[in-house]
């Protein structure tokens, strides 16, 4: 039960299927919707949906959204109380954090301090440690550069070494025999330097297999804390998250407590308010703190799944200096929840972007079957933002069910005009693998064979075609212009 | 219309030792065309690779509709002729379906000395022609020859129905509104470069095609210029400067999509209107006419069997069945459309050449094509006879066949000589396909008459010399002529030269008829009209 | 000749034919079955093959049948021989640089009527936050730049045209 809120239109500044999403709940609540937008989504659903749409430009469509000054000013010119950032973008940016704040509207989000802290990914990780929280034992060189290797071949292998500026697994590297370790540094120091122009690295404990766990976090501005379990997002590629669930098949009951009270410890430490994510890397029964993402995640809909809650009208009763209307004992999630990202790419051309235009678009229904989507019918498809069309979510009493429930909806899933992932998601959810919950985060890059898939078969081929040739013209016309005689000849030769 | 009832036993000797006969001619029969039609010598088979050219056949199935018929016309001819070294007269011809029209495909074979034009090369582009003229069919030319053979050009070059007569009858095609395409795979030399000119659309395929009155080393021989083949006459220049070719492509089979493209342009004619229904298949098996035909051409047998199994639902009207039983005359249906049936169970009587005259007439003024099954050895001789008039009637035969407007089709079954012949649409009386059986024989009389007839006029003329001669001598001055008269006289000697269409193995007969009367009805049929009947 | 269809970058030849009111679809090596497709709703049919029946979504959009059958999508792309077979006759002397998948332009490093020889790289293009460079695949001049920086293409697209040198 929301109370009144001190903003009445609320601005997203963001695009695709979380604009929708947030617009969504802000009308739930009563409350109007402002959206900013460039010209390559004059057409999308959120503008649809939304009551203020603002155009904003660019020199890219992706800069027009990246740039606070407008996004500001667009809020201010529809009496927008608060902006929404979504996630991507500048969810994460502290100093629009800020702007916002000086503006006089609500940022619905943690402080800029948060972020900031956060965002610096060896500062929270010291801070975390200096928490007490669970690190992975670690060497960065920074702290005494003439120690470093010492330092981090005490650590032990396996061991990651990767440039201390970079991100998005550039200059990565594994080393399991501790005889590489100097020319791995060496070739990471030389990436670092090549892509980030920072030559620094730290190692620290590889976990191999590691599975990816993280926890929802709620806080608000009394100091309550409370975390809404955790989620697995194992199932990736190229850091890229593919399939997330809840609960985690790899967690005994005591375990999943230990990493959900781990996550709420840190974000009560941080002082943080609204929603966030902790992020750790787990294997073989020990788990570390990896990261904290300040922002609503992509995949937070598992956990609305499975608790009942809606995780945008929370961050916006935090926003609006509400206290959090539960305690840590009235979360009491059930079932089991999947979430397939449907991407516009051809996993089985190397994950190739596609594009096309949306000509046909029918989602799946159902008992406990929900889809976020940004996209509509006539729509095009282009490589001028990230390739996520839409989310397929699915909650069942088990995580058996929920896998029958999660392939359906994804068969029932119809997309014409642009290639996606779908068939790939199908045949991560049949395999033997994911079924019996023991996937990692290499999985996939162990697995090649299920982004290739197979051609399809001689009898799909079949249909297929003689679809195509009744729906052709040129092949219909040809069969109608042979005269009768000669077709029931057929092949005759004398 | 009432079903043949027939009154073979296949269970008897006879009609086995007939059928295991008539089986070893048809095997005979497809092995040589299938020899005559893909066997090659390697050599000329890498020569074409060389040359990036695809072999006929194959540009022929990349032409033609998949899944359709393609009825193939003379193809052994040539056989017996040039040392049998110039297969098919090195050209394929036939009626097949492009963009689901009929057209006559006429293509060069490069495989076979170059495609150059042996005198019987050019009859079967000549006939081909012809056939497209009298069935207002389009035409599409696979043009890759080397050009004339010179040193038979006496016989192909001057006379009326030799070369010119080609480049005669594509004008006359065009005047009457048939197009033609010719697809340039190969140089067009001298006469030949006139084939794509005189043609409404030509595709020139760039790199292989050329169109030239005289290739470079004429042209160097005549004025000293220097020029290389597609300067002088290739794709670009001609579809890009003269204007001589419409198309240029850029590989075989791309000529050959253009060329269906252009053949799906064309309007579809009217068809001429003759009775049709839903075909149905004959009741007999037809592959019983094996078992039929007799082993020995001299038996007779009832050709009512032979239609029992070739018409639709073996049903035959049967016209005047009590009078002239010697020609047997009826209506029927292949593939649906009728037909009236002309057959001979023995020699042409009086009766029986009033019947068939007779019978024309009904079947010209019905709009009934006509379809002459010939086992015919003549007309009756005899002083009965020419007192009542034999010649007269058979003159009357003779000028009902000569008049019909109606499509004729003739099938020669077994013998057909002399005036029968004639009175049975032979050749000259403008059947618009004519087909043999392996076995036919066509000769002014049979060979064992002619031999016996010039022996005795040989023994004669000794005699009166005084000279007497044994056996042996006689048989040294029959035999030779017997042999001569049997080649001259069988099936594939009258094929070689291109006194029919093709020879059709029996069970095919059917089929071919079907296509050649579908494709004849592209014409429109004139209305009656014949000269004086001598009464 | 037959019809050509593309499905996910594999060519089929088939033939359709038509006899006494039903449908023939022919494979290549004579493989064929009896075929039928009955429109039920818009963007909805029942294709029936060789008696089996079953429902399916689909679109047409120009040359392109997209077909969702058993739960999963598909683009057939019908190929016009004119078109395909066509295709060589544009590399006979000139050859174009074409956009290996869909992404941005991020810079064009040649320029009109430059001489490039093979290997020079002619654009640079990013796809995935991956970045790759275009190259000439022969010597020849630069004819014609098709794209500028900042534009998005789709696949095969194409970016630039060269012209081999006359000899």
């Amino acid at each position: 039960m929301i109370g009144r809120f001190s903003f009445g239109v609320v601005l997203v500044a963001n695009r695709g299927e979380i604009a929708v999403r947030i617009i969504r709940t802000v009308q739930k609540l009563g409350l109007q919707s402002a959206v900013v937008y460039h010209e390559v989504d004059a057409r999308s659903l959120a503008v649809t949906l939304a009551d203020h749409a603002i155009k904003i430009s660019g020199k890219t469509p992706v800069s027009s959204y990246l740039d606070a000054d407008q996004i500001i000013a667009a809020a201010l010119s529809v009496g927008a109380g608060a902006i929404h950032p979504g996630y991507g973008f500048l969810s994460e940016n502290a100093g629009f954090a800020r702007a916002v704040g000086a503006a006089g509207l609500v940022f619905v989000g943690p402080s800029a301090s948060a972020i900031e802290l956060m965002g610096d990914k060896i500062r929270a990780r010291n801070f975390v440690a200096r928490s007490g929280f669970p690190v992975a034992p670690s060497a960065i060189e920074e702290d005494d550069p003439g120690t470093f290797l010492d330092r981090a071949r005490a650590v032990g292998a396996p061991l990651l070494v990767k440039p201390s500026a970079g991100g998005g697994g550039k200059g990565m590297r594994i080393v399991r025999d501790l005889a590489e370790l100097d020319d791995a540094v060496a070739q990471a120091r030389g990436e670092g330097q090549r892509y980030f122009g920072d030559g620094r690295l730290y190692a620290e404990r590889f976990v191999e297999r590691p599975r990816h766990i993280e926890v929802q976090v709620l806080g608000d501005s009394f100091g309550n804390v409370v975390h809404l379990h955790e989620r697995e997002c194992s199932v990736q590629r190229r850091f890229q998250k593919i399939i997330e669930e809840t609960p985690s098949p790899a967690l005994s009951t005591d375990l999943r407590k230990s990493i959900c009270e781990t996550a709420a410890g840190i974000a009560r430490a941080a002082g943080y308010k609204n929603a966030g994510t902790v992020e750790f890397i787990y294997g073989r029964g020990e788990f570390y703190f990896l990261e904290m993402n300040t922002r609503l995640q992509v995949e937070h809909p598992v956990t609305e799944m499975t608790t009942g809650l809606d995780l945008v009208e929370q961050q916006l009763a935090v926003s609006a200096g509400h206290p959090l209307a539960f305690k840590q004992d009235d979360v009491r999630p059930s079932g089991h929840a999947i979430e397939a990202r449907l991407y516009a790419e051809a996993p089985e051309r190397d994950f190739a972007p596609t594009t096309g235009k949306v000509l046909a678009l029918e989602y799946p229904k159902g008992d406990g079957v929900r889809v976020d989507s940004g996209i509509a019918q006539g729509q095009l498809v282009t490589t001028a933002f990230d390739p996520m069309l839409a989310k397929i979510i699915v909650h069942a009493p088990t995580r058996t069910e929920a896998i029958a429930r999660a392939s359906q909806a994804i068969e029932d899933f119809v997309l014409l005009g642009c290639e996606t992932n779908a068939a790939f998601l199908g045949r991560i959810l049949r395999d033997e693998g994911f079924k019996a919950g023991e996937v990692h985060t290499g999985y996939l890059d162990e697995h090649p064979r299920i982004a290739k898939g197979a051609a399809p078969d001689e009898g799909i081929q079949r249909r297929l075609l003689a679809a195509a040739a009744l729906l052709t013209r040129p092949v219909r016309d040809a069969a109608h212009a042979v005269p009768a005689l000669h077709a029931s000849l057929g092949s005759w030769r004398n | 219309m009432q079903r043949v009832s027939s009154l073979i036993d296949t269970r008897d000797d006879d009609y086995r030792a007939n059928d295991l006969h008539n089986r070893r001619l048809a095997s005979e029969l497809k092995e040589r065309q299938k020899v005559a039609r893909h066997v090659r010598p390697e050599r000329d088979r890498e020569r074409l690779r060389r040359q990036n050219k695809m072999f006929v056949r194959d540009r022929i199935e990349a032409l033609l509709d998949p899944g359709t018929p393609f009825l193939e016309l003379s193809t052994l001819a040539g056989n017996m002729a040039y040392d049998g070294e110039v297969p098919g007269a090195a050209q394929v011809t036939g009626i097949g379906i492009v963009s689901g029209k009929e057209v006559i495909v006429h293509a060069d074979d490069a495989s076979v000395k170059g495609g150059a034009w042996y005198p019987l090369s050019v009859k079967k582009i000549v006939r081909a022609l012809d056939i497209a003229i009298e069935n207002h069919l389009p035409v599409v030319h696979l043009c890759d020859s080397a050009g004339g053979f010179l040193p038979l050009q006496a016989e192909f070059f001057a006379d009326r129905y030799f070369a010119g007569r080609i480049f005669r009858n594509q004008s006359i095609l065009s005047k009457m509104g048939v197009p033609q395409v010719a697809v340039v795979m190969g140089h067009c030399t001298a006469g030949g470069a006139y084939i794509p000119a005189l043609s409404d659309y030509n595709i020139i395929v760039r790199g292989t095609g050329a169109i030239f009155l005289g290739g470079p080393p004429l042209v160097k021989a005549a004025t000293g210029e220097e020029v290389t083949v597609e300067e002088l006459g290739g794709a670009d220049m001609h579809t890009s400067v003269s204007g001589t070719g419409d198309y240029a492509a850029s590989s075989e089979l791309h000529a050959i999509a253009i060329a269906r493209d252009i053949v799906e342009r064309f309007r579809r004619p009217e068809k001429a209107g003759v009775d049709w229904i839903e075909p149905e298949p004959p009741a007999y098996d037809p592959e019983q006419l094996y078992g039929i035909i007799p082993r020995d051409p001299r038996v007779q047998f009832d050709m009512r069997e032979v239609i029992a199994r070739m018409v639709d639902g073996s049903r035959f009207h049967e016209y005047q069945p009590r009078y002239g039983q010697s020609l047997i005359c009826g209506f029927a249906r292949v593939h649906g459309y009728q037909i009236g049936i002309l057959a001979n169970n023995g020699v042409l009587f009086n009766d029986s050449s009033l019947k068939g005259a007779h019978f024309i007439q009904l079947c010209d003024k019905n709009r009934t094509p006509l379809l002459f099954l010939q086992n015919i050895t003549g007309f009756m001789v005899g002083r009965e006879y020419e007192r009542r008039g034999i010649t007269k009637d058979g003159a009357k035969l003779i000028m009902a066949v000569a008049g019909a407007s109606v499509p004729k089709f003739t099938v020669v079954c077994n013998g057909s000589y002399g005036a029968g012949t004639y009175g049975m649409s032979g050749r000259a009386f403008d059947p618009r396909f004519m087909f043999s059986w392996p076995q036919s024989q066509v000769s002014v009389m049979g060979a064992e008459q002619a031999a016996g007839v010039l022996t005795d006029v040989k023994l004669r003329q000794l005699a009166r010399s005084g000279l007497q001669l044994s056996e042996q001598e006689t048989a040294a001055i029959r035999d030779p002529v017997l042999e001569d008269y049997r080649r001259q006289s069988s099936a594939y000697y009258a094929t070689s030269e291109i006194w029919d269409d093709g020879i059709l193995d029996p069970v095919d007969t059917r089929n071919a008829i079907g296509i050649s009367l579908s494709a004849a009805l592209n014409a429109p049929i004139a209305s009656p009209h014949y000269g004086v009947f001598r009464m | 000749m037959h019809h050509t269809f593309d499905i996910g970058g594999n060519s089929h030849a088939i033939w359709l034919s038509r006899s006494a009111e039903e449908y023939r679809l022919t494979l290549a090596e004579d493989r064929s079955a009896v075929v039928a497709f009955v429109q039920t709703r818009d963007g909805e049919g029942r294709l029936t093959v060789d008696g089996s029946s079953e429902p399916i979504a689909y679109v047409v959009e120009g040359d392109t049948v997209h077909i969702h059958l058993r739960g999963r999508s598909y683009a057939v792309r019908y190929v016009d021989p004119l078109v395909a077979l066509a295709v060589e006759a544009d590399t006979a002397g000139h050859h174009i640089a074409r956009a290996p998948m869909p992404g941005v332009v991020v810079s064009v490093k040649a320029v009109v009527g430059e001489r490039v020889v093979a290997g020079t790289v002619v654009a640079v293009i990013e796809s995935m936050k991956l970045e790759t460079a275009i190259r000439a695949a022969q010597d020849g001049i630069v004819e014609k730049i098709h794209v500028t920086a900042g534009e998005s293409f789709d696949r095969d697209a194409a970016l630039v045209t060269l012209s081999r040198e006359a000899s």
